[in-house]
């Protein structure tokens, strides 16, 4: 017998042959890139569209508090794609379509983890796992081992149809319509390596939702969303989905616009492949920053989006598998593991009572729950990993669900079980309570892993969890059930757009030094499939941002009218009093004082470059750009208060007129006789800013700047609508943070 | 050791400790390269129970402050590259006991480790499969380092954990100081093998 050496030879004929194949294709790219034989951006493209990304410091720059020092990494210059180097450890994002898992596949996971990574296992907020510090050359026999399990990282990443996701309570659900499971699974792989899904500019997200006003399914912030619905046709009930396309969160979200009311079944797999062309066909390529499928969407109308996409599926030749896939509906059912029964008596375990409130649901079938697992910030060990497998296997099957909430679900637990079951969570060191509540705060891994991130997000997080934790059964229930998100850019990963208390991460200039922040954003709904997006109130220092979330959980729990929601309690009390609280809390101690402000959660390196001089020229222009761009901030958000007032036009006119302030500040440093014509500023700012790429960042370049071209060009339309003038706050939002960095390089103080 | 990655723990006296004040420690040692190898970032895990802890992220190696078994210890982390397999544990155990010293100096954390405790796990399926002939294999080999290094008599068990990689508890009679074991380890361990020699 010989022994095997290799994965590849250890895992033969273990492995889906097509899934073999593939990976063997990517291994003979990543040889041929070693050499030198394949373009840097190709093999990039090639590495993304298999999940493996890239991680902050990958361009071999660390800044350690003092000074950028080089990473000299030992395979030289070598890079797998532009300005990322061969060596420097990465990301592997796997996709686990809706979350579901099964007890081998988590042994594997947790073995990956354990044996490539740094012992965590990270659910996302799209219910896919990561494994963080990954080196490129690992990432084959990842893909193997996976394989074997059935899981592929196949587009988990790049241009491509990103990971299906889906309520984790399809199928045992109270309110569903029906279980989503079998046509989401269905689509993940009809679109999977489709030739239709190819040639994006940008990734496409789908979801599922088995009911329309539950938040489970989030599909209105995705690039098609499915809402399961019935309908009685000719005295027949016919199951369709209410059909959304165009949403997204990102730098500026979009909430989703109806495509169709009741889209049949058997019409889904050919309507989504003919938007998946027109997409490909008519979508940005260029522009980065604009090529998502939301822009196209908003570009054309939702009527010619419509009618050109229903074009397109009356030419499309006709696939057996729309259709072949509804003929067993019943695939992806799962069978319990044990009998359903009810819960016995009393004792019970410590804490089992607490976290029954909070993390176990009934089913829709009598005698079983859901469980969840609190993950904090979505991780996990490999040991925890093998003991919630384990727990699998003795419970309730392979029937477990990773959430976006960064959470693990498991399903058909015997009501007989739940203390046992409990008890076994608990050994894991897994049992809190609270799930999907205030002290179960969702982040995006920020300034920890991610390349764009500004501030701590997971930091932040880590330290909301700790504090609202020791405050455990003290706080107020209304308070419990809030939800905290934290982002640690624009880019919105944590998806702080429709939480209750929302956290995005921006930096200030503060006593000339840099100071780590967070923009509060209210006003988000979770519910209704996250019905609403909040917009930002103000920027406040991270260190006081657990002063704010106290401050503000405290006033609602005070003052709240019986059965209000957190957002209509910022309605009624208005906005401007929650900006007095940010005004307040924007003020921190000089360094001398306490150089902690200057330093972000859980990690203490200075967040400035301390040892940087500010120039005697901007010396004497810093007050004025910063004075004009406080300026431009509160004009933002007196344009939150003119749409909140239902002055849709005021606040757009409003929004304006805080970047032309923001460009203004900017361009006067440039040219001190600049006038207040609008035109003059647009020129001026365009010629010194846009036009020389001062404006522009790493990884946005120009996007902050086109948003104001545009809102110059389309300034004065007659009729703006609600939607619109909410995106020209963000715009105008984003803008003026833009210019807060473009003032920071200038005055020398970033990297 | 076949194991192409392994892990090495020492084990901390019992006592409190602070991860959060590792952080800048770590953090330290970075900036000012205190260890001959190649570091990357910190990375802070301590709101996972029983997880890593605080974790120094390297290129070859990562190293942890943590309680990842339900016991605090400093756990030297190989993940590639190193010397050739002779010389792999013994390399492990020189930059463990290097930076447990190190920690051990920083007087702010008030750290001690108990230098005759050790864990070993072997964190490579594929060489080091959790059977017996590993187990044999592995404990011949470790036996005979720690009674050089140590020279003292050395108890090795399996410690199981079901599907998890292979798992060795050591216990070696005495507690040196871990300036002792490091000087009988060579001194501070110089850098890794030139690229050449990495995977
Ligand atoms: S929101 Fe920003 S920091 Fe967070 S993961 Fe996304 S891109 Fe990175």
């Amino acid at each position: 017998m010989t022994v095997a050496t290799t994965w590849k030879q250890m895992l033969a004929g273990r492995v889906r042959e097509d899934w073999a194949r593939e990976i063997d294709i990517y291994e003979t790219q990543l040889e041929l890139r070693k050499k030198g034989k394949i373009e840097e951006k190709l093999f990039a493209e090639t590495r993304l569209r298999r999940g493996t990304y890239g991680q902050r410091y990958d361009n071999g720059q660390r800044h350690d508090g003092q000074r950028t020092q080089t990473l000299p990494f030992p395979s030289g210059e070598l890079t797998k794609g532009p300005v990322t180097m061969w060596d420097a450890p990465g990301m592997q994002r796997i996709k686990i379509p809706f979350g579901k898992l099964s007890a081998d596949q988590l042994d594997v996971l947790s073995e990956l983890a354990e044996e490539y990574s740094d012992q965590i296992l990270h659910v996302t907020t799209r219910q896919d796992i990561q494994l963080h510090f990954i080196h490129i050359e690992d990432t084959p026999d990842i893909m193997r081992r996976l394989a074997a399990v059935g899981i592929t990282t196949r587009e988990a990443c790049g241009n491509a149809v990103r990971n299906v996701t889906a309520c984790p309570y399809s199928g045992v659900c109270h309110t569903e319509s029906f279980d989503v499971t079998p046509y989401a699974n269905a689509i993940t792989y009809f679109l999977m390596g489709h030739p239709d899904t190819q040639d994006f500019g940008r990734k496409f997200k789908i979801a599922f939702s088995g009911c329309k006003d539950e938040p489970c399914g989030l599909t209105n912030f995705h690039d098609a969303g499915a809402i399961a619905k019935t309908r009685v046709v000719d005295g027949e009930l016919k199951r369709g989905f209410e059909y959304v396309v165009g949403g997204g969160l990102g730098a500026v979200p979009y909430p989703a616009t109806l495509f169709d009311e009741f889209l049949p079944e058997e019409e889904l797999f050919p309507v989504t492949q003919a938007i998946c062309r027109v997409f490909a066909r008519l979508g940005e390529r260029d522009n980065r920053a604009r090529a998502r499928i939301k822009f196209l969407v908003k570009k054309l109308g939702i009527e010619e989006f419509k009618r050109l996409v229903l074009e397109e599926r009356s030419k499309l030749r006709t696939d057996e598998r729309w259709l072949s896939f509804l003929s067993d509906l019943h695939i992806t059912d799962e069978k319990p593991l044990r009998a359903a029964g009810s819960l016995p008596a009393a004792p019970y375990p410590d804490g089992f009572e607490a976290w029954r409130k909070t993390n176990v649901r009934p089913q829709s079938q009598q005698g079983y729950s859901t469980a969840k697992v609190t993950l904090p910030l979505g991780d996990f060990t490999p040991a925890q990993g093998r003991a919630l497998a384990d727990i699998a296997r003795r419970f309730t099957g392979d029937s477990m669900r990773a959430t976006v909430e960064q959470n693990l679900m498991y399903r058909w637990v015997s009501d007989a079980d739940l203390p046992a079951f409990y008890a076994e969570v608990a050994r894991t060191g897994l049992g809190a309570a609270g799930a999907d509540g205030i002290t179960d705060v969702t982040s995006c891994p920020g300034t920890d892993t991610c390349k764009l991130g500004i501030s701590s997000s997971r930091g932040l997080a880590t330290e909301l969890h700790k504090q609202l934790t020791v405050l455990g059964d003290t706080l107020a229930p209304a308070a419990q059930e809030l939800h905290i998100k934290c982002s640690g850019c624009s880019n919105s990963c944590g998806q702080h757009h429709v939480a209750d208390l929302g956290f995005l991460g921006v930096s200030r200039n503060m006593n000339g030094r840099r100071v780590p922040h967070f923009q509060l954003v209210i006003g988000g709904q979770y519910k209704n499939n996250a019905g609403a997006y909040g917009l930002a109130i103000g920027a406040i220092p991270s260190k006081h941002v657990p002063k704010a979330v106290k401050t503000l959980t405290d006033r609602f729990v005070n003052e709240r009218q019986p059965t209000e929601t957190f957002q209509a309690f910022v309605q009624r009390i208005g906005k401007k009093q929650i900006r007095k609280l940010v005004d307040e809390l924007s003020i921190i101690p000089t360094y001398e004082q306490d150089p902690s402000y200057y330093s972000d959660w859980g990690d203490p390196r200075e967040y400035t470059i301390g040892d940087l001089g500010v120039g005697e020229c901007a010396g004497e222009v810093v007050p004025l750009v910063q004075v004009g761009l406080a300026g431009s901030e509160r004009e933002v958000f007196e344009a939150q208060l003119l749409l909140d007032e239902g002055n849709s036009q005021g606040a757009a006119e409003r929004a304006f007129s805080a970047m032309v302030q923001a460009a203004q500040a900017l361009t006067r440093e440039k040219n001190s006789f600049l006038g207040e014509g609008v035109d003059e500023i647009v020129r001026e700012f365009r010629s010194h800013y846009y036009d020389t790429k001062l404006f522009f960042d790493p990884f946005s370049g120009g996007k902050f700047a086109h948003y104001f071209f545009r809102a110059y060009e389309h300034r004065g339309e007659a009729s703006v609508s609600k939607d619109a003038a909410h995106q020209l706050i963000e715009e105008a939002q984003l803008f003026v943070e833009a210019a807060h960095q473009c003032y920071t390089r200038i005055a020398g103080a970033l990297p | 050791m076949l194991s192409e990655r392994l892990q090495l723990k020492l084990f901390l006296e019992p006592t409190v400790v602070e991860l959060e004040a590792i952080i800048p420690v770590f953090h330290r040692f970075i900036r000012e390269q205190v260890v001959n190898e190649l570091l990357i970032d910190v990375i802070d895990y301590s709101h996972v129970p029983d997880g890593p802890g605080v974790v120094l992220i390297g290129h070859s190696a990562d190293y942890y402050v943590g309680a990842m078994d339900g016991k605090y210890g400093l756990v030297y982390s190989l993940k590639r590259g190193g010397p050739g397999a002779s010389m792999r544990l013994e390399d492990s155990l020189r930059r463990l006991v290097n930076v447990a010293r190190l920690l051990e100096q920083e007087s702010g954390l008030k750290l001690r480790f108990q230098s005759g405790a050790l864990g070993l796990r072997l964190t490579d399926r594929l060489h080091a499969p959790n059977d017996d002939l590993t187990f044999e294999s592995a404990k011949t080999e470790v036996e005979q380092l720690f009674a050089r290094v140590y020279g003292a008599q050395v108890a090795v068990e399996r410690v199981r954990e079901a599907r998890g990689p292979l798992a060795l508890g050591i216990r070696v009679a005495g507690s040196p100081s871990l300036e002792a074991l490091l000087e009988k380890l060579g001194g501070p361990p110089a850098a890794y093998a030139a690229p050449s020699g990495w995977h």
